[in-house]
C-alpha cells in the first residue's frame, strides 16, 4: 500500500523540483556566458600562461625552455633591483595608505558635522581625484619643480634659501609622489566611502555619550573611531592593493621611467621593464607571479589582524 | 510640605539648564567657526593645484620662468590653447578616447547587467565559486596577466585596433562594476520578478522591461566609472597603440611631454594647457552628474 501510494504520488514532486532547478541552472549560465568567457580568455588563461613562462626563458625571439625554478633563484639572489624595487614598493605604500586614510577620515569627520555649504567643500576635495594620472602627474612635476615651481617659489619668499628638489632629488622623490598619491586620493572614493561609514552610525550612541559628558574629541575617540573600523579596514586593504601596484605615476615621471636613477623603480615597473623593454618574457612573468603571491599574502593577513582591531556593531 | 517644597525646586533645574544650552551654544559655535576654519584650509589647499594649472596655462614661458613669484597671468594667453591643438593632434586623440568610451560604455552596461543578474536571481551550480573568482581577480596584479594578453593580441594581429581596449568591456566589463550591480539588484524585492512571472514573461523580459528601468542610477553610475576608467587609462592604449593618429587623449598627452618642436623653448605652458584641455570633460561630467560618483562608491561600499 505505500509503496503504491509513494509512487504515485513523489514523481511530480521531484520532477517539477528538477525542472525548476534545471531552469534556473539554465538561465544563470546563460546571462553568465559572457563573463565567463572573458574570465577563462583574458584571465584563466593568459594567468596560466604566464605561469607556464615562469618556468621557462621565454625572450619573444626563439622558443620557450623550461628551465625549472631558474628564474625565482635568480630573484632572489643575483637581481639586485629585485629587493630595492621591493623595498621602494613598500616604503610607498607603508608611508601612503595609512597617511591617506588619517586625512579621509579627517575630512570626513569634519564634513559629516552637516554645517551649511558643506557640499562645496565636498566638491573641492573630491575633484583632484577625478584629475587623469598622466595630467596630474605633468602638473605636479610642474608645482614641484626645483627651479621654477610655484612650491618652492613661495618655500623661498617665506625665507626658505634652499627649497627641496623634490622629483629631482634621489631621496624626496618617493616622498614627492606620496605627496601627489595624497592629493588625488585623499578626498577621492576613500573620502566617501569614510561619509558613507559616518552615516550608519546610530545618532543615540552620540546622544548617550553626551549626556555622559564626553567632549567632543572622547566622542570621536570612543564612539566614531570604534564604529568606522570595518571602513578603515575596508578602505586599507584595497589602498594597499593599489598602493603597492602603483607605477603609472614613476613611469610617467621621467622620459626612461623609475628616475631619478633607481629612485622610483617599483616593483611593477621592474616587472614592465624586463617585459617590454628587455623581452625577458620568462623573467617578468615569474615576477609578476610572486607579485601576486605578495598581494593576495598581504590581503589574507589583513584579514586575519583585522579580528584583533575590528570592531562590528550589533554583532 | 510636600507642594511647597515642590513650587521651589522647580525653577531651579530650568535656570541650571539655561545656563549650561548658553555654554553649549557658545561651544557649539566655536566649534562650528574652528571646522570651517580647518575646511577652508584644506580645501584651498586641494583647489590650488587645479587654479595654479589654469593659471600657468594662460601665461607665457617667460613669464612662468621669470623667478618673480606671482600668481596670476599679466595678460591671459588664450593663444597657448589654440597653439597646443596646432602643434599636436589634440583634437583626433580626445575623438578617439570618445570613440573608445562610446563602445565600452554600452558594452559595459550590457553585460555587466547580464553577469548581475545571473548573480542576483539565479541558484545555479557553482554560483558561490563563481562569485568568489570574480572578486579574486580584483585581487590580481594585472601585471601577470598582460604579458600573455598582449602575446595574443600580437598573434591575431589585433596591435593598432581598439579591440583589446574594448573588448573586456563587453565580458562582463570590471568585477567591482557587476559586484556594484548585483548589490543593487539584490535591494530589489523579488515579488517584482514573481509577478512578472506569473504573467508569463521570461527572465530576458523580466530583466530588460523591469529590472533594467529600475536599475537607471546605478547604471548611471556604472557609465559614468566606464568612462572615468576609460579617459584616465594610459597603459592599455599606451602597448596597444603605437600609431600616432590611433593614440588617445592620456597617450597623446605623454608624447606631447617629449615630442621635438619648432622650438627648443621650455613648454610648461603648453602642457598645463594640455592638462587642462585633457581634465575638462571628465570635471564637466562630474559638475553634471555629481549624485552618481557618490551613490556608487555608497551602493558598494556600504553593503559590503
Amino acid at each position: 500500500m505505500t509503496t503504491i501510494t509513494q509512487t504515485s504520488k513523489a514523481p511530480p514532486i521531484p520532477n517539477r523540483r528538477s525542472n525548476e532547478r534545471r531552469r534556473q541552472n539554465l538561465y544563470g549560465y546563460l546571462f553568465l556566458t559572457p563573463w565567463l568567457i572573458g574570465f577563462f580568455g583574458l584571465f584563466i588563461g593568459p594567468g596560466l600562461a604566464s605561469l607556464w613562462f615562469s618556468f621557462t626563458n621565454y625572450t619573444i625571439i626563439g622558443s620557450a625552455k623550461f628551465i625549472g625554478l631558474a628564474n625565482y633563484i635568480e630573484m632572489f639572489t643575483t637581481d639586485d633591483l629585485f629587493w630595492s624595487s621591493l623595498w621602494r614598493t613598500f616604503y610607498f605604500a607603508g608611508v601612503g595608505v595609512p597617511l591617506g586614510i588619517l586625512g579621509s577620515m579627517f575630512l570626513a569627520i569634519l564634513l559629516d558635522s552637516k554645517l551649511r555649504g558643506v557640499s562645496i567643500y565636498r566638491t573641492l576635495f573630491f575633484m583632484p581625484s577625478l584629475v587623469p594620472l598622466v595630467a596630474s602627474v605633468i602638473l605636479w612635476k610642474w608645482l614641484l619643480d626645483s627651479n621654477f615651481g610655484i612650491v618652492n617659489q613661495m618655500l623661498r619668499e617665506i625665507g626658505i634659501a634652499d627649497p627641496p628638489g623634490w622629483f629631482s632629488d634621489r631621496r624626496m622623490a618617493i616622498p614627492s609622489l606620496i605627496i601627489m598619491r595624497l592629493w588625488t586620493s585623499i578626498g577621492g572614493t576613500q573620502m566617501i566611502i569614510f561619509l558613507a561609514g559616518l552615516q550608519g552610525i546610530p545618532t543615540e550612541l552620540y546622544d548617550a555619550a553626551s549626556i555622559d559628558g564626553a567632549n567632543t574629541w572622547q566622542r570621536v575617540r570612543n564612539v566614531t573611531i570604534p564604529l568606522l573600523t570595518p571602513t578603515i579596514f575596508f578602505n586599507t586593504v584595497l589602498g594597499i592593493i593599489g598602493a603597492l601596484q602603483t607605477f603609472a605615476a614613476a613611469f610617467l615621471l621621467t622620459p626612461e621611467g623609475g628616475g631619478p636613477g633607481f629612485a622610483t623603480w617599483f616593483y611593477a615597473l621592474h616587472i614592465w621593464k624586463n617585459a617590454f623593454d628587455y623581452f625577458e618574457i620568462g623573467y617578468a612573468a615569474a615576477l609578476a607571479w610572486f607579485f601576486a603571491l605578495i598581494i593576495v599574502g598581504m590581503t589574507i593577513f589583513q584579514t586575519q589582524l583585522s579580528k584583533r582591531w575590528v570592531f562590528y556593531y550589533g554583532d | 510640605m510636600a507642594s511647597t517644597s515642590k513650587s521651589v525646586a522647580a525653577p531651579q533645574p530650568v535656570k541650571l539648564d539655561r545656563s549650561l544650552t548658553n555654554k553649549v551654544r557658545q561651544r557649539h559655535l566655536a566649534g562650528k567657526l574652528i571646522t570651517y576654519i580647518v575646511l577652508t584650509i584644506t580645501g584651498l589647499t586641494f583647489a590650488f593645484p587645479l587654479f595654479w594649472t589654469v593659471s600657468s596655462s594662460l601665461q607665457t614661458w617667460q613669464e612662468l620662468r621669470s623667478y618673480t613669484l606671482h600668481f596670476l597671468p599679466t595678460v591671459p594667453q588664450w593663444g597657448n590653447y589654440a597653439e597646443v591643438f596646432d602643434k599636436a593632434p589634440f583634437a583626433r586623440w580626445l575623438g578617439n578616447s570618445f570613440f573608445i568610451v562610446l563602445i565600452t560604455i554600452p558594452g559595459t552596461i550590457i553585460t555587466g547587467t547580464m553577469t548581475a543578474y545571473a548573480f542576483a536571481r539565479f541558484e545555479f551550480v557553482g554560483k558561490q565559486f563563481w562569485f568568489i573568482m570574480m572578486l579574486g581577480t580584483m585581487m590580481i596584479p594585472s601585471a601577470v596577466t598582460l604579458i600573455p594578453q598582449y602575446l595574443l593580441w600580437f598573434n591575431l594581429k589585433m596591435i593598432n585596433t581598439y579591440v583589446p581596449l574594448t573588448i573586456g568591456a563587453w565580458l562582463g566589463g570590471s568585477a567591482f562594476m557587476v559586484f556594484m550591480l548585483r548589490q543593487f539588484l539584490l535591494s530589489l524585492p523579488r515579488d517584482l520578478d514573481e509577478a512578472a512571472t506569473i504573467d508569463g514573461a521570461n527572465p530576458f523580459q523580466i530583466l530588460w522591461r523591469i529590472l533594467v528601468p529600475l536599475m537607471k542610477p546605478a547604471l548611471t553610475t556604472v557609465a559614468i566609472l566606464q568612462f572615468l576608467n576609460d579617459w584616465n587609462d594610459f597603459f592599455g592604449p599606451f602597448i596597444y597603440l603605437n600609431r600616432e593618429r590611433l593614440y588617445t587623449a592620456a597617450v597623446g598627452m605623454r608624447y606631447f611631454q617629449f615630442i621635438p618642436l619648432e622650438t627648443t623653448d621650455p613648454r610648461d605652458h603648453l602642457l598645463m594647457a594640455a592638462a587642462a584641455i585633457m581634465s575638462i570633460p571628465v570635471l564637466l561630467l562630474f559638475a553634471f552628474a555629481q549624485r552618481y560618483f557618490i551613490s556608487g562608491v555608497v551602493m558598494s561600499g556600504l553593503k559590503l
